[in-house]
C-alpha cells in the first residue's frame, strides 16, 4: 500500500489513468490557482532589487488577494515566481531546501548561479510541464546577479526583467527609465513603478507591491511597500441575522489531562 | 491559462526560441562566430541584448539556434564532457572533438530537441574550422557556415562574398554585413551584432548596434 | 473563518453525482485532532483516500513526535502530499483550520496541486466558492467571538449555497476554540 511505504521523493503518477478517464466521462477538474503576475528585478549600484505584486487568480476570481510571490532560496537569495502557483512555491522550496544542506555541507554562502544551474536542470527535466517562470536576485562573492528562468529551462542574465502576463507593462517602464549604477532610493523608485504598471494595466496582476532589497551585507524584505489597493471601506457595524435555525448542538471538550484514559467528555446541549 | 489565454497570451507559455541569425566563418589563422542578440517568445521580445555565442573550451565555441533550453542545455553538457575529456588527454580538445559531441547529443535526442548549432575554434593540430551541426544530427565541415531563421536570406550574399584564405578584418567585416542583412529581413532576428574571433593568439569579443550595424539600400 | 480566540468551518452535506443526489448527510470537513481540522471538497473517493491518508500520517506523527502536529505543519504536509500528485492530482481542494499553540486561529486553502493561500479572515473553496467569497466579504468583522461567528458563518453559508444548485440539504458548523469544539446542525433549504 502506497501510504505504509516511505517515498523517496519525486512525482507520483498512480492517478494520470485514473484523471484521464474521469475527464472523458466529462467530470470537470478544478482548475490550478495561477500567479498571473507581474514580477520585476533590477540591479542597482550595490545590490539587487526584486518586486512583485499580491494577486493569485483562479480562472477570473481573485483567488488570493495578498499572497507572497517573492520566495525565499536562502539568506542571500530570493526568487520571484510566475505561472503556476504550485509549481513556483513548491520548485523554490525545494532549491532552497537543497541549497540549505549544501550550505551546511560546505559551510559557504550560496552562489547564485548554483541555484540558477539547479533550477534551470528541474524545469528542463520537466520539459516546461512543471510552469514555473522565475525572477531569480541574489547578491554573492562574485557580486549581485538577476536571471530570469523560463518554464522550459532557459535562462537570460541581464540588468533588468520583467516575468509574468504584466511584464510587458513592466519592460516598458524599464526600458524608458533604467540606467547603470542607480542608488538605493532609485531602485526601489523603478521597481515600485514596473510593478504599479503591471497591477493597473494588467487584468492579472493587482493588490500591493512587495519589495526585496538584497545587499552585500542584508536582505531587507518590504512587504506592502505600496498598499495603494487596500479595501476601501466596510460597514462599520455588524449585519444582524435572524437566528438560524440550529437542529443539533454539541460540545467536544479536549482532554485536558493525559492521565486520563476514558473518551472526551460529551455534553448534550439542547437545540435553540 | 484562464487569464493568460483570454488575453491571447501564447508569449508566457511558448517557449522559449532563438529565431536567430547566426554564422562562423574560417579565416586565414582563424575563425568568426557572429550572432545576432534577439531571443523571441511568441511575438514578444524576451532579451534584445541575448548572448547566442556560448564559450565550450578557452578557444572553441558554439553559436546557438533553434529552443533556447535546448541549446543551453546541449551546450552545457558538452562544456562538462569537453572538460572531463582534456583533463583525460592532458591537453586542448580539438574542435572536431566537440564537434562530434554536438553531433552526438544532437543526433540522439533529435526526437526532443529543437538545435541548430555551428560549433567553431581553433585548435594547434588543423587551425580554425567550422562544424555545422544541423536539427537532424548531421555534422558538416564547412569553410562558413550559416544558420538560424535568418540564414535563408543570405545564402546567395554569402555564396557570392566568401573567399577562402580572408584576412581577418575582412572575415569580421564579412560576418557582419551578412548577418545585417539577415536580420534586417527577418523579424525574429535583431538586435545588436556580437562577433567572437579566435586564433592562434587568443580570442577577442565585439558587439556592434545602432549606426555600427552597416545599412544597405533603404530607399524605397 | 477566523474569530477572536475561535474558528470556524463549516459545509453543506450532499453528496451528488452532477444533478443526481445521492446523500444528504455527508459533510466535507473531518477532525484530526482537538484543534484541527482538514475539509475536503470535491471528488468524494479522494476526500475518504485523503482523509484515511492524513489519519494515518497523523498517527505516524503523533507516534514520532510524541505530540500532536500544529496547524501550519499540517498544512504544509497536505500540500506536499498534493504536490507529490502534480501531474495526476487529486480532484479536491482542501481546507486546513485550527488554532495554532497560542490559541490563534490559523486557516488555509489550498488548490488542487498544493498551492497555499493562507489568509488571516477567511477562505472558501468548492462549487459556491464565488458566492460564499462574496458573503463573506459582506459578513465578516475582526474579533467576532464563537456566537457572533457562528451567526455569521452559518448564514453566509445559507446565503451562497441557496444559489448553487450542487450544494445545499443542511449544513454543518464546527467552532474550534480552546474550551472544544462545538458541532451544530443548521437548517437550511431542502432543495
Amino acid at each position: 500500500m502506497e501510504s505504509m511505504s516511505e517515498r523517496s521523493g519525486g512525482f507520483s503518477f498512480d492517478n494520470v489513468a485514473r484523471n484521464h478517464v474521469l475527464e472523458e466521462k466529462g467530470m470537470k477538474m478544478p482548475k490550478a490557482a495561477k500567479t498571473g503576475t507581474t514580477i520585476v528585478g533590477v540591479v542597482y549600484k550595490d545590490g539587487v532589487v526584486l518586486g512583485a505584486d499580491t494577486r493569485a487568480t483562479s480562472e477570473t476570481t481573485v483567488f488570493e488577494k495578498y499572497c507572497e510571490k517573492i520566495h525565499y532560496i536562502a539568506p542571500n537569495i530570493y526568487c520571484c515566481g510566475a505561472g503556476t502557483a504550485a509549481d513556483t512555491e513548491h520548485t523554490t522550496a525545494m532549491i532552497a531546501s537543497k541549497l540549505e544542506l549544501h550550505r551546511l555541507d560546505t559551510g559557504r554562502q550560496s552562489r547564485v548561479t548554483t541555484c540558477l544551474t539547479m533550477l534551470k536542470r528541474h524545469l528542463f527535466q520537466y520539459q516546461g510541464h512543471v510552469s514555473a517562470a522565475l525572477v531569480l536576485g541574489g547578491v554573492d562573492l562574485h557580486g549581485p546577479h538577476l536571471y530570469t528562468v523560463y518554464p522550459h529551462g532557459s535562462t537570460d542574465a541581464l540588468p533588468f526583467v520583467t516575468m509574468g502576463s504584466g511584464s510587458l507593462a513592466a519592460m516598458a517602464v524599464f526600458e524608458s527609465k533604467y540606467k547603470d549604477d542607480m542608488t538605493l532610493e532609485e531602485g526601489k523608485q523603478i521597481v515600485y513603478e514596473a510593478i504599479s504598471a503591471g497591477i493597473y494595466n494588467d487584468m492579472g496582476s493587482g493588490g500591493n507591491v512587495n519589495l526585496c532589497v538584497i545587499t552585500k551585507d542584508k536582505t531587507e524584505m518590504l512587504k506592502g511597500y505600496a498598499k495603494e489597493n487596500m479595501r476601501p471601506w466596510r460597514k462599520s457595524t455588524p449585519y444582524t441575522f435572524p437566528k438560524t435555525e440550529v437542529l443539533t448542538s454539541k460540545i467536544d471538550k479536549p482532554r485536558t489531562d493525559i492521565s486520563v484514559v476514558v473518551e472526551s467528555e460529551k455534553m448534550e446541549v439542547s437545540a435553540s | 491559462m484562464d487569464v493568460m489565454e483570454a488575453g491571447g497570451m501564447d508569449w508566457m507559455q511558448n517557449e522559449h526560441m532563438l529565431g536567430t541569425s547566426i554564422m562562423a566563418v574560417v579565416y586565414d589563422g582563424g575563425v568568426v562566430l557572429g550572432a545576432d542578440s534577439r531571443t523571441t517568445t511568441g511575438s514578444y521580445i524576451a532579451n534584445r541584448v541575448s548572448d547566442k555565442i556560448s564559450p565550450i573550451t578557452e578557444k572553441i565555441f558554439c553559436c546557438r539556434s533553434g529552443s533556447a533550453a535546448d541549446t543551453q542545455a546541449i551546450s552545457d553538457y558538452v562544456r562538462y564532457y569537453i572538460s572531463m575529456h582534456s583533463l583525460e588527454i592532458g591537453e586542448e580538445p580539438k574542435v572536431a572533438t566537440v564537434g562530434k559531441m554536438f553531433r552526438l547529443i544532437c543526433y540522439r535526442n533529435k526526437a526532443n530537441l529543437l538545435a541548430g548549432i555551428i560549433c567553431a575554434g581553433y585548435d594547434k593540430h588543423d587551425g580554425g574550422q567550422v562544424y555545422n551541426i544541423t536539427l537532424g544530427g548531421s555534422i558538416l565541415k564547412q569553410p562558413f557556415a550559416i544558420s538560424g531563421s535568418g540564414s535563408s536570406y543570405i545564402y546567395g550574399f554569402c555564396d557570392s562574398n566568401f573567399k577562402e584564405g580572408m584576412g581577418r578584418d575582412e572575415a569580421e567585416q564579412f560576418v557582419i554585413r551578412a548577418l545585417a542583412l539577415a536580420m534586417s529581413r527577418d523579424g525574429s532576428s535583431g538586435g545588436v551584432i556580437r562577433t567572437v574571433t579566435i586564433n592562434e593568439s587568443g580570442v577577442d569579443r565585439k558587439y556592434y548596434s545602432g549606426k555600427d550595424i552597416p545599412g544597405f539600400y533603404e530607399g524605397w | 473563518m477566523s474569530g477572536d480566540g475561535c474558528v470556524a468551518i463549516a459545509s453543506d452535506t450532499r453528496l451528488g453525482q452532477q444533478y443526481q443526489t445521492i446523500a444528504m448527510d455527508v459533510p466535507r470537513m473531518f477532525k484530526m485532532h482537538d484543534r484541527l481540522f482538514l475539509g475536503l471538497t470535491g471528488l468524494y473517493t479522494d476526500t475518504q483516500t485523503l482523509y484515511n491518508l492524513f489519519k494515518f500520517k497523523l498517527s505516524m506523527y503523533k507516534m514520532r513526535e510524541g505530540r500532536e502536529i500544529s496547524p501550519e505543519t499540517f498544512a504544509n504536509l497536505v500540500s506536499s502530499t498534493l504536490y507529490e500528485k502534480r501531474f495526476g492530482p487529486y480532484f479536491t481542494e482542501p481546507i486546513v483550520v485550527g488554532l495554532d499553540k497560542d490559541n490563534k486561529p490559523y486557516l488555509c486553502g489550498m488548490d488542487l496541486l498544493g498551492a497555499l493561500a493562507c489568509e488571516p479572515d477567511f477562505v472558501t473553496l468548492g462549487t459556491s466558492t464565488e458566492m460564499l467569497l462574496g458573503a463573506c466579504e459582506t459578513f465578516y468583522r475582526e474579533n467576532m467571538n464563537e456566537d457572533q461567528l457562528f451567526e455569521v458563518v452559518s448564514q453566509t453559508l445559507m446565503m451562497a449555497t441557496d444559489r448553487d444548485c450542487l450544494s445545499g440539504w443542511g449544513g454543518v458548523v464546527h467552532i474550534i476554540s480552546k474550551e472544544g469544539i462545538t458541532t451544530k446542525t443548521i437548517k437550511t433549504r431542502q432543495d
